[in-house]
């Protein structure tokens, strides 16, 4: 079987002359005939009329086709530098030295004058007399100051010349393979100074024709063939028993970027829509926050280690908010202090100027409490928010100064600690994909009874998922709701990097465009 | 959160000698829940156990033989309050009225009669560092000290001094130094100078020789304040700012030394008007609510039952009314111990219930308003970017030739390059193109999402579009069609007028005018700026107040 198919392939391959002509495109065609006669791009270049763009392309086609057979070399070539360009115009600097030591009187001269005379700079002065002394051309003696005689050989040097003067007159680029050896040493000698020559590896292509390509030649390529459909030939019908040219469909393309949403953003838009689908409604909060809804209004005591200024981010200016409500706030110190509802409470005194203190958001919970304690509450309800919040923390693959959090309450009448474990069921079964839940105890300041979810994913094992409980009776008691609360969390982060398959977190807020442009989208 | 690590034979011991449970590295995974605590590591090697604790309100657990009390009641091995026998001592500790200004309470006990092996001493040290640092505050509300009782000739003194008028040789060294040399020289000194800043006189523990027992908060003495393997008689001794607080951990150290075969002898504590006697081992009651069984946990169970978890976790149950075990100070409500319940009766044998009510979803309404600019500009070939809203102002204001208008600075921030809350976007934008000049051009890149900008006292947070464009040819023309394009989309009236921003080139850049109200600018970026964030194509962008806008449009 396989036997005939190879035969079946070797007997159509490549005979196929008018296809291969119909596929030529209008470079290939101006570039082909030439081939044969001129034999690199250069001279294709002139013969042709073409850019050497489009030369290019057309050869890398017409090799790809196997019609032309294309071969790089490369060669050295020198070129003046941008100092030896001014060089070949107004003279060396050795030249000038000596020239004007020259005509100074007796052709001895101090350095600093001759120096001045031929316009030298402190380089080109300590370049050339190093030059001139090897050459014999110059004495140097010193006096008061350093000064400068012209020899025997340096008056015959005047004359006759400098090897590097004529070289650098030559009509530039050169070959470096067609210098003398004289040549070459001068070349040398100029390279290590100062940008007066370059030498640079040139690209030459030869291309030669293939038997195919004198076959497809010798068939003839003049074919008529249109090239682009055009509006015209529409308008006209002039397509009409016309052949259209063959393209190579299996050329590179180069690759385009659409627009696109971020991926982060994409996951949590996918969440959102998730909760509302649930019955939940979207609540927020500022970005800077008071230490009263941020910490007091949970009933986290003033003393909480959270609070430390190395676990928040507190506000330079203004440092105290001038809106809270008063009589919660008062609510909210009785309740810290003495107690609240058969509670003892924190027993501590409560520092009322701190509670307006201003603190960068650094829990999604510090919105629970204003909406619980707004008019507008509405019992039974369901709430979440998606916020950034912000940590003292030092920026790795784990930690990041802000980050999103996602939690929200569940408010009604009789809700109790059987909801909320029916609750993490779903949030587990909708976010994790997980049947398999363990539901255990924690511990979070401002609920009781506290408890941590984890999810089994099928491919990772038992993740903690998130957090939740029922609002501690003081909390509610202080902002005036009488049904129970279940408050919850979810360790959004986390998720999103294993649906998103990163490593990193810093990845979710990645400024990599070629990482944002390629990521796959789930 | 504190992380303990302890031997799992001893823990075995503690729980059941006679090993009619066996406590094996996979139970403590689930039995460590008990604690509120995860199972961090077992070295199998070194038989050693290491649990992460989160309950801050819990420091009993923070030791193995806490642990183990929980445990036993957990398989049922011990039910109610466990009692320790409390030797009357005639140990007494003299506090002067000059420690009231400074650190008032003084608690303390003598233990004896047990061995201290190398592990037991490690663990008194663990559990004495954890309650110091986390439940003490890093030693300011409490700090502990252990001591040889032998070498001390009681009663004890607890008073305070000048600093240069007393000295003695701190733990680990080995010259006097005076109190303010020790806040200087020795490396507890210089971590916890800090307590006692402010303060003319520092506390001082001393025996009736005179002889130094400590610099409470700061070092032990050399002499006396060093316990070694060998020793069987200890002085325990806990000051601090919050007398619940000392006493609460004195009781915690007596249970502990108590189960370890130690005998406790009180210490009388002795103040200017008053006197106790520490451990203070009074257990506080509570009364609980059989209805709020239901109510909370929504659990039917009898009062045997109730009864039966309770007593399991430790506490005394006499018909509702609850007594709380000693070495607990977490009880504030009813709910606390209702907690307990659940625990013992199991958060995996808890039926979940789905909940019934009816409710609408809703997202707030200008995420939804913010959505559809975002998919209108993806539509132009815009890359979406997410990024960090802590910025500095280096990028913000400084590199983009601008004034600061009204920012949020952090008071003490971890890093500069995080500082200060953004106030705009489009320096985010720049600092994404800087970092992917060799990337394929265009780009063309933008954000949706929040600033702050204070001005004086009102601070106010906005949703606020970027874009950016770059690429060799980008120009006014361009990003005024991508904003008049978006304007166009909403119907929304607007007006474009001549406008003044340092950041953008004179004479390229415009305001948008919606409703008399500028509420976006937009136009070439200056090259100064361009050259500020190293950037060497042209860029044009815009940005838009959207909260603004949806403000305006919202109101029509």
């Amino acid at each position: 079987m396989l036997f005939l198919c190879l035969l079946f392939m070797s007997g159509g391959e490549g005979k196929d002359l008018g296809r291969i002509v119909s596929s030529l495109h209008p470079l290939e065609r101006k570039v082909l005939p030439f081939v044969g006669k001129h034999n690199d791009v250069r001279s294709l270049v002139a013969a042709s009329g073409l850019s050497e763009t489009e030369v290019s392309r057309a050869v890398g086609w017409l090799s790809s086709k196997g019609l032309v057979e294309s071969k790089e070399s490369s060669r050295d070539v020198v070129e003046l530098g941008s100092n030896g360009k001014i060089y070949a115009k107004d003279l060396l600097p050795e030249r000038r030295f000596l020239e004007a030591l020259k005509v100074a009187g007796s052709g001895s001269a101090s350095i600093s004058a001759v120096k001045k005379t031929a316009r030298l700079s402190d380089e080109e002065l300590n370049i050339c007399l190093g030059i001139l002394k090897r050459a014999k051309a110059v004495d140097i003696r010193k006096d008061r100051e350093l000064v400068c005689i012209i020899t025997e050989q340096g008056r015959r040097l005047v004359s006759s010349g400098f090897a590097a003067e004529s070289f650098i007159r030559k009509s530039f680029p050169v070959d470096v393979v067609a210098l003398s050896a004289a040549e070459k040493s001068v070349l040398s000698e100029l390279r290590s100074r100062k940008d007066i020559v370059r030498v640079s590896s040139v690209k030459d292509v030869q291309v030669t024709l293939s038997s195919l390509g004198r076959e497809v030649l010798a068939r003839g390529i003049a074919a008529d063939v249109a090239d682009k459909v055009t509006s015209d030939m529409l308008r006209s019908g002039s397509w009409k028993g016309k052949e259209f040219r063959r393209y190579d469909l299996l050329a590179p393309v180069s690759r385009v970027f659409g627009g696109r949403k971020q991926h982060y953003r994409r996951f949590l838009e996918d969440v959102r829509e998730k909760f509302i689908a649930l019955g939940f409604t979207e609540m927020t909060g500022p970005v800077v926050e008071t230490e009263f809804w941020n910490m007091d209004a949970l009933y986290m005591p003033q003393f909480h280690s959270a609070r430390d200024i190395h676990q928040a981010y507190y506000v330079k200016e203004p440092k105290y908010s001038k809106s809270l409500p008063k009589d919660v706030v008062m609510k909210v110190k009785a309740a810290h202090e003495t107690g609240v509802s058969e509670s003892r409470g924190w027993r501590y005194s409560f520092d009322v100027q701190r509670t307006h203190r201003h603190v960068l958001r650094s829990q999604d919970t510090s919105i629970s409490p204003r909406t619980l304690a707004s008019p507008e509450l509405k019992v039974p309800g369901k709430y979440f928010q998606m916020v950034r919040c912000f940590r003292y923390d030092v920026i790795d693959a784990t930690h990041l100064a802000d980050f999103n959090q996602i939690g929200g309450f569940v408010v009604g009448e009789g809700i109790n600690f059987r909801h909320l474990v029916g609750l993490l069921r779903m949030f587990a079964r909708e976010f994790a994909d997980a049947d398999e839940i363990k539901v255990t105890p924690a511990y979070f300041p401002f609920t009781e009874p506290s408890a941590a979810l984890y999810a089994k994913h099928p491919e990772i094992g038992w993740i903690e998922l998130g957090g939740s409980g029922i609002f501690r009776p003081e909390m509610m008691h202080s902002l005036g709701v009488k049904e129970p609360v279940i408050a919850w969390g979810i360790g959004v982060e986390r998720v999103a990097m294993f649906k998103l398959g990163l490593k990193d977190i810093r990845q979710l807020f990645s400024h990599d465009l070629s990482f944002l442009r390629n990521i796959k989208v789930v | 959160m504190p992380t303990i690590s302890f031997s799992l034979k001893d823990l075995q011991q503690l729980v059941d000698k006679k090993q009619r449970v066996k406590i094996t590295p996979e139970s403590l995974v689930e039995l460590a829940h008990y604690c509120k605590g995860e199972l961090e590591g077992y070295d199998k090697r070194a038989d050693e156990v290491s649990i992460e604790l989160d309950d801050t309100n819990l420091p009993y657990l923070w030791s193995v033989e806490g642990i183990a009390r929980l445990f036993r009641g957990v398989f049922g091995l011990q039910r109610g309050v466990q009692e320790i026998k409390v030797e009357k001592g005639n140990y007494d500790v003299i506090v002067d009225r000059s420690v009231s200004g400074v650190r008032p309470y003084i608690a303390g006990f003598v233990a004896s009669g047990g061995r201290l092996d190398d592990y037991l001493l490690k663990q008194l040290i663990q559990l004495q560092d954890k309650l110091d640092t986390g439940y003490g505050r890093r030693r300011q509300k409490v700090s502990i000290g252990l001591y040889s009782s032998r070498k001390i000739r009681f009663p004890v003194h607890y008073r305070t001094s000048v600093p240069a008028e007393t000295s003695f040789v701190p733990l680990g060294m080995d010259k006097k130094l005076n109190l303010s040399q020790i806040l200087v020289q020795h490396p507890k000194g210089r971590d916890y100078a800090w307590i006692l800043k402010g303060f003319s006189q520092y506390p001082v523990l001393s025996d009736d020789r005179g002889e130094v027992l400590s610099f409470p908060p700061i070092i032990n003495s050399n002499f006396i304040g060093k316990l070694e393997v060998g020793d069987s008689d200890i002085f325990f001794e806990v000051t601090g700012t919050d007398e619940a607080a000392i006493l609460l951990v004195a009781n915690i150290f007596a249970y502990a030394l108590s189960e370890r075969g130690f005998t406790i002898h009180s210490a009388n504590i002795i103040h200017p008007k008053r006197k106790l006697s520490t451990p203070l081992l009074s257990p506080e009651k509570v009364k609980i609510r059989k209805e709020d069984v239901r109510a909370l946990l929504g659990l039917e169970l009898s009062d045997s039952q109730v009864k039966d978890l309770l007593e399991r976790a430790g506490y005394g149950f006499s018909n509702y009314t609850v007594t709380i075990p000693p070495y607990r100070a977490d009880i504030m409500h009813p709910f606390d111990v209702l907690e307990d319940v659940a625990i013992m009766y199991g958060f995996g044998n808890i039926e979940p219930q789905e909940l019934e009510s009816y409710t609408v979803g809703q997202k707030l309404p200008i995420v939804g308003f913010a959505d559809k600019f975002r998919e209108l500009v993806i539509g132009l070939g815009y890359q979406e970017v997410m990024s960090q809203i802590l910025s500095s102002k280096a990028a913000l204001y400084e590199k983009m030739g601008i004034k600061d208008f009204g920012t949020v600075e952090i008071e003490q921030f971890m890093s500069e390059s995080f500082s200060v809350v953004r106030t705009w976007i489009v320096p985010v934008l720049l600092d994404v193109l800087s970092g992917n000049k060799h990337v394929d051009f265009p780009q063309r890149v933008f954000e949706q999402g929040l600033v702050t900008v204070r001005k004086g006292d009102i601070i106010q947070d906005y949703e606020k579009l970027a874009v950016v464009s770059s690429h060799s040819a980008a120009d006014y023309t361009e990003i005024r069609q991508v904003v008049e394009y978006l304007m166009r989309q909403f119907g929304i009236k607007f007006a474009i007028r001549e406008a003044e921003h340092s950041s953008f080139i004179p004479g390229r850049v415009a305001a948008l005018v919606v409703g008399r109200k500028e509420i976006g600018f937009f136009g070439e970026i200056s090259p100064s700026v361009l050259s500020n964030w190293c950037l060497e194509m042209p860029v044009v962008a815009a940005e838009i107040n959207l909260s603004e806008l949806f403000g305006i449009v919202s109101r029509k």
